[in-house]
């Protein structure tokens, strides 16, 4: 979505006396919501497929507003104390990355715990949004592992 | 032979008051500290003065500090050359102890084989009457059928007390004082023996009225050396539940003290001991008669009071003899100078049957002055939590003599405010004002008999 869309989003909301409108398009879902003042506008931060971009979309003269899309998140939290591990071995490719789709009862990783390598299995179904511990390093109960955005 | 260099990183197994005491003993001799915590604990005093905190489970005791696998795990990751158990949780668990030694972790404390002697109370007592200590009158061995305990409890006559064999802390216990009670408390003891200790042994003592409970502090080093820091008077108990300790026994006088100490140092040679540990015995004032009745393989929540009057700092040397070194000093050096007492404050309602008391602190002041000590882990804002003991602090004083003792345990306890919870300091306070715990008048039935007479308890 562009200024241009937006303006014409505008315009479609003016001509047919819209207070609200809300349009989504790919992965982007932007509202805009008429007050007794005009179009509120705010800043707002559009989080897409694997990245985090921020969009200043404060149209100046028509006070567009974009408002921030907010995807639900959830944290997969260690079960357990020892050391992260992204793949099965070190020649092995990780079990995951960002961008990837896990399904329940998925191994995600490994935590290695008194010389046993616990395979870790996601209980929900999502795509990976970010891994946020590195390979090899230690990790606590419920520390968090991966941002997952649930489907 | 094992190194003798000193430990550069130690994990504290355990939490509230005595991780705070061991990481401040570690800090004191240049060792760093890793504390574990429960979920429950994010905002404990062990943790944050810890230099590194690793959390390892929920709330639940064995979700955390007695979750094995998640305490090794956790050494593992900080890379620690040994771990202090504290006491309760891990403390006494010779399968634990193995574990670490397997893993190449020095645990902090007796042997796995000086545990697993002294945690069968049987077998300890076998071993210690054959080192040549007085043991209570009582069963060989465990008791098999109802006909087996009449016959032994007509054998060392009544009164007689049932105890669980592998157990401790005044559970599966039971005084009898005729055959009738003898035969019906013999199943409610086995089914709470098992209940509590997963094993249903019993065995039957002599029962003896108004006992004193008097025990001795001991260490050894890795080299043979035992040194006893002579004895604890713990007289002041509620159901099982040490209230108050002191130092010296105010009924033990010199001649005494020395037949108990020879007696305990025999004890402990024949048996290989290392680290420190407590020997228990029953005090007959009537005949001033010692008996032998178990040991604990730990360092306890009374070493404070040791402290106090020897000088000796207990947890440093737990940590230096873990570490392969001689202890520095000899018996000879060994000297109980004034009195020391230790109230334990309870987050309790001493108005209400002592019913637990959690919550939020919100308002403490803590007492100070000389010859005044305060073990606590609490603070202004504190969430006492409801998962584990309701022990919040030690409060421990030293005079030049019993009478100083007590008058400044008045005030210290005087001066101590926690709020909103409920503490057991007013109920400590009524004990220093108690003309029979001023004489030093005190068996294991004290508490009791006071409770009765306000009318508290029946």
């Amino acid at each position: 979505m562009n200024i241009k869309e937006i303006k014409e989003m505008i315009n479609l909301m003016n001509e047919n006396n819209l207070s609200e409108l809300e349009v989504e398009k790919d992965d982007m879902r932007i509202r805009l919501k008429k007050t007794a003042n005009g179009i509120e506008g705010f800043d707002g931060q559009v989080v897409l497929q694997g990245q985090t971009t921020g969009i200043g979309a404060k149209v100046q003269a028509s006070g567009a507003a974009v408002e921030k899309n907010e995807i639900k998140t959830v944290e997969i939290k260690s079960p357990m104390v020892g050391t992260f591990y992204r793949a099965p071995n070190p020649e092995a490719a990780a079990y995951v990355e960002v961008g990837s789709t896990i399904e329940p009862g998925q191994v995600i990783c490994i935590i290695e715990a008194m010389k046993l390598m616990n395979e870790i299995k996601s209980e929900i179904k999502g795509k990976i949004l970010e891994i946020l511990v590195d390979n090899a390093e230690p990790v606590e109960f419920g520390q968090p592992l991966f941002l997952i955005e649930p489907l | 032979m094992r190194s003798l260099k000193m430990f550069s990183k130690i994990l504290i197994a355990n939490r509230g008051e005595i991780a705070l005491r061991i990481i401040r003993a570690c800090h004191e001799m240049g060792i760093r500290t890793v504390a574990v915590y429960s979920q429950a604990d994010r905002s404990s005093l062990h943790v944050r003065f810890a230099d590194e905190a690793i959390c390892i489970g929920q709330s639940s005791s064995s979700s955390s500090y007695l979750n094995i696998p998640a305490i090794i795990s956790a050494a593992e990751i900080t890379d620690v050359e040994a771990i202090h158990p504290g006491y309760g949780f891990l403390a006494e668990n010779a399968h634990f102890a193995e574990i670490c030694e397997s893993c190449k972790i020095t645990f902090i404390g007796p042997t796995p084989e000086n545990m697993r002697l002294m945690g069968d109370k049987m077998a300890a007592r076998t071993s210690m009457q054959k080192a040549g200590l007085p043991i209570v009158p009582g069963s060989r061995a465990v008791i098999k059928s109802k006909e087996e305990a009449l016959k032994t409890a007509k054998s060392i006559g009544y009164p007689v007390i049932i105890k669980a064999a592998a157990g401790g802390g005044g559970k599966g216990m039971r005084i009898c004082h005729n055959d009738l009670t003898l035969i019906s408390s013999l199943l409610t003891a086995q089914t709470e023996a098992e209940a509590n200790f997963g094993n249903s042994s019993v065995y039957i003592e002599k029962y003896i009225e108004r006992p004193r409970h008097i025990e001795v502090q001991i260490i050894a080093d890795r080299l043979g050396h035992v040194i006893q820091l002579g004895e604890r008077d713990c007289s002041i108990q509620r159901r099982h539940q040490k209230l108050l300790e002191e130092s010296p026994s105010p009924v033990v006088d010199s001649k005494m003290r020395r037949r108990l100490g020879e007696m305990v140092l025999k004890g402990i040679k024949s048996v290989n001991y290392l680290s420190a540990g407590t020997i228990e015995f029953l005090l007959d004032e009537k005949t001033g008669n010692f008996y032998f009745m178990e040991m604990n393989t730990r360092i306890q929540v009374e070493h404070p009071v040791t402290e106090m009057v020897t000088g000796i700092d207990l947890i440093k040397e737990q940590i230096r003899v873990a570490s392969g070194e001689k202890l520095k000093f000899s018996q000879e050096d060994i000297q109980i100078r004034g009195a020391a007492i230790e109230c334990r404050i309870n987050a309790e309602d001493p108005d209400n049957n002592f019913m637990p008391s959690p919550g939020k602190i919100e308002n403490l002041i803590l007492p100070g002055g000389p010859n005044v000590r305060v073990d606590t882990h609490i603070y202004a804002g504190y969430e006492v939590p409801p998962y584990y003991d309701s022990l919040v602090a030690k409060l421990i004083v030293r005079g030049n003599n019993r009478n100083e003792a007590i008058k400044t345990m008045r005030r210290a306890l005087s001066e101590f405010y926690i709020s909103p919870i409920k503490t057991t300091i007013p109920f400590h306070l009524k004990l220093m004002d108690n003309p029979l715990f001023k004489k030093g008048d005190i068996s294991t039935h004290f508490v009791q008999d006071l409770l009765v007479n306000e009318g508290k308890v029946e």
